[in-house]
């Protein structure tokens, strides 16, 4: 796979930015956390289904993480990664459940609309969540070793390379598998997916769950870098930037999220700190990217293959 | 054109070249400043006067040599592009050696996510505007001050006022914007007025979202719910437009007003006479102690010939926290021998510290937080001055009305006296 290499000297020039600029290593460590849950909007996207409000999922990762941390005290890195697993994917199939039976607008706007309440729930629930300020994450421990807040946050930065890689060797093994083929059969032919005896409800809620547990991840690194969990990471204008992160990089590979997310955090943050009009460049940016690059900036390395996912 | 300003601050940089390294080696060429607040999206009706008062008092501190010989120079950063964006510039900025302080944030959630970054990248960082109460409550942070005092005194004040000018009131209506800030001061301020008077019944609660634009349903609530007081803290645009939608409906006739952060928008809209107004503290220019300080006249006259427009409440606090900032400086610096200080050095200066302002004093208190007066009054016209005053002032010690440090501050309103009303200085008493 002549990708692995290019994957591998992407994922070093990251290091290495860090190396040069330590600053970024903010940055590309929320850029990779969005970049995962914008990875679980493009295995829905394969199916033909737009989620515009997958942020709920990252909200829900981040606030299972502030609150395992503020009501039961566990601090360790992993077990915070693992209960916001566990809690995001339940709530993914949960809600999947419902909404797995509705296409195009009707799904995009249940998604919009049951994220817009957990966003009301949180900003109301002011003695629970902390209302719109938010509730602060502390430092978590790595493995009981309680380390300087800079070296945690240099962890986390590798760590959520690590998640990067093997959620990218795991998505792909999963669209390789019948399961994964079976999405983008949904796609293409729905009827003749269920003639074919495939419960294609079944393939979708597998789908929706795996796209909540990337969010919900991607959350749990969020609110562990930033160090505080705000309503707005569920606010509908988020589910449109990753939904926007996703096609901005390409679906048509893993790499295409991950591709968007850096470049729009690097795009954003440049430009505000050259002027207060930053909106400007990231949107000048944005239509270059859509008007010139209709495969997404993915398209750059990866020329389209028969069979691709517009 | 060649000003005058502008061949002064030359002459300054020159004479800065000539005698800087004569002074001592390792001042640094500039020192760094990273400035926070709204200038984009609606909230930056409120933080644009707070930016453009960073840059007249950066203006009027270079034009006298800087801070110990150094010229200060600002990184300006939005907070209207989201919380993680700011966290991002802060650490840019704090990683940066020649940023060597920091002035933010506006809002309160962000000074909430700010502050526990600093005490990692170890930056000294003044909170000029943000109040919220939960930020000292359950975590120190050694590097963080917020010398412009917090939400309790703001709001306490407002309840004291209020029964000294009207001890019949019986109903209070409320209309805050929908989040933490709304909430916290509908909060505060019903604890106190139950406090001073149990009977007071609050008829009406209204929380319609930041940035509405339109209040009509909220007007008419309000209008049959019959208050005699309607308590608000709505401010920047919101303010405006509710002021606006609620004159010609003649809510402000038929219930005494209180819009706590009037006094940022009285120069925009037309506020009736005699609505209870104030600035969060004791930052209005005009006040007697304002006016016996030439520095304040000077900064006034200053403000408005380059925007046009007189320095409201969140400018001054802005220009005050600068000169927070600068007297840390020279207190750091007299402390290790005229030495340029590092960024521990400044904090160190900072705790305790007692800094006299523009318009008051900040005192800053042992957790850091600050203790300020709070000026309250209602609006007035007065001979002589091209827009709208504050009349019968009163000026309450910050001391009086702050809870003890690491108190629920809510419990400690309950446990106000009645009669604290009455001892504090009265109505009209500060001329």
């Amino acid at each position: 796979m002549p990708l692995l290499p290019l994957a591998g000297g992407a994922i070093i020039a990251l290091v290495a930015a860090t190396f040069a600029f330590p600053w970024l290593e903010f940055v590309l460590t929320l850029a990779i956390a969005k970049g995962l849950a914008a990875l679980g909007v493009a295995i829905l996207l394969r199916g033909g289904l737009i989620s515009i409000g997958h942020a709920m999922f990252f909200a829900i990762g981040a606030y299972a993480t502030a609150f395992a941390m503020r009501d039961f005290g566990i601090t360790d890195v992993f077990a915070l990664i693992l209960i916001s697993a566990v809690i995001s994917l339940a709530a993914g199939l949960l809600i999947g459940v419902y909404v797995v039976r509705y296409r195009a607008i009707f799904f995009a706007m249940l998604n919009l609309a049951i994220s817009m309440v957990l966003f009301s729930l949180l900003s109301k629930f002011y003695g629970v969540t902390g209302g719109t300020d938010g509730l602060r994450v502390g430092t978590p421990t790595v493995l009981g070793m309680v380390l300087e807040a800079k070296a945690v946050a240099t962890f986390l930065f590798y760590a959520s390379i690590a998640a990067m890689v093997l959620a990218g060797f795991a998505v792909n093994a999963y669209f390789k598998s019948p399961l994964g083929e079976a999405l983008s059969a949904v796609h293409t032919n729905e009827i003749r997916l269920e003639y074919l005896g495939i419960p294609v409800r079944g393939v979708l809620l597998i789908a929706y769950g795996l796209s909540a547990l990337l969010a919900g991840i991607g959350g749990t690194f969020a609110a562990m870098t930033i160090g505080h969990v705000l309503p707005d990471m569920a606010y509908w204008t988020d589910s449109g930037h990753l939904v926007l992160v996703a096609v901005l990089g390409g679906i048509s590979g893993i790499g295409g999220p991950f591709v968007g997310a850096v470049f729009l955090e690097l795009v954003h943050t440049l430009a505000a700190g050259v002027t207060d009009a930053w909106n400007m460049i990231v949107g000048t940016a944005l239509l270059g990217v859509i008007f010139f690059m209709p495969k997404g900036l993915i398209g750059f390395i990866r020329p389209a293959k028969k069979g691709d996912a517009a | 054109m060649i000003s005058y300003r502008k061949i002064l601050c030359s002459a300054v940089a020159a004479a800065a070249l000539l005698v800087g390294p004569a002074l001592a080696e390792e001042k640094p060429a500039a020192l760094g400043v990273g400035v926070f607040s709204f200038t984009s999206g609606g909230t930056a009706a409120y933080g644009k006067p707070g930016r453009d008062a960073a840059e007249l008092m950066i203006e009027r501190i270079n034009a006298k040599g800087g801070i110990g010989g150094v010229p200060l120079s600002a990184t300006y950063v939005d907070e209207g592009q989201g919380t993680e964006g700011v966290i991002a510039e802060y650490r840019k900025l704090a990683g940066d050696a020649a940023t060597q302080v920091m002035i933010a944030a506006l809002s309160s959630g962000n000074c909430m996510a700010l502050a526990p970054v600093s005490d990692q990248m170890k930056i000294p960082t003044v909170g000029w505007n943000c109040d919220t109460h939960q930020l000292y409550l359950k975590d120190a942070h050694p590097y963080f001050f917020r010398p412009n005092g917090n939400t309790v005194p703001e709001f306490v004040a407002y309840a004291a006022y209020l029964i000294a000018v009207k001890p019949d009131v019986k109903r209070i209506a409320i209309i805050n914007p929908d989040y933490a800030f709304g909430h916290d001061a509908a909060k505060i301020f019903t604890s106190a007025i139950k406090a001073f008077k149990p009977d007071v019944e609050v008829v009406a609660e209204l929380f319609p979202k930041l940035g509405a634009g339109t209040y009509q349903t909220e007007i008419s609530r309000l209008t049959a719910a019959r208050p005699d007081v309607i308590f608000s803290n709505l401010w920047g645009g919101d303010l405006e437009n509710f002021v606006r939608q609620a004159s010609p409906r003649g809510l402000f006739r038929s219930s005494q007003a209180v819009l706590a952060l009037g006094e940022s928008s009285m120069q925009n809209v037309q506020i009736p006479e005699g609505v209870i107004v104030g600035v969060l503290g004791d930052g209005w220019w005009m006040s007697p102690d304002a006016a016996a300080n030439p520095e304040t006249k000077e900064f006034a006259d200053a403000y408005k010939a380059k925007y046009g427009k007189w320095p409201v409440f969140p400018a001054m606090k802005m220009a005050n926290s600068f000169l927070y900032v600068q007297a840390a400086y020279e207190k750091a610096m007299a402390g290790n021998g005229g030495k340029w200080p590092t960024r521990e050095e400044v904090a160190g200066a900072m705790k305790g510290s007692e800094v006299k302002t523009l318009t008051g004093t900040m005192q800053t208190r042992a957790d850091n937080d600050g203790v300020v007066d709070q000026i309250i009054g209602v609006t007035a016209k007065a001979d002589g001055h091209d827009g709208p005053v504050i009349g019968d002032m009163v000026r309450y010690k910050g001391a009086d009305l702050m809870p003890p440090a690491g108190e629920d501050p809510i419990a400690w309103i309950g446990t106000l006296a009645a009669d604290l009303p009455a001892k504090l200085p009265q109505p009209g008493s500060y001329k």
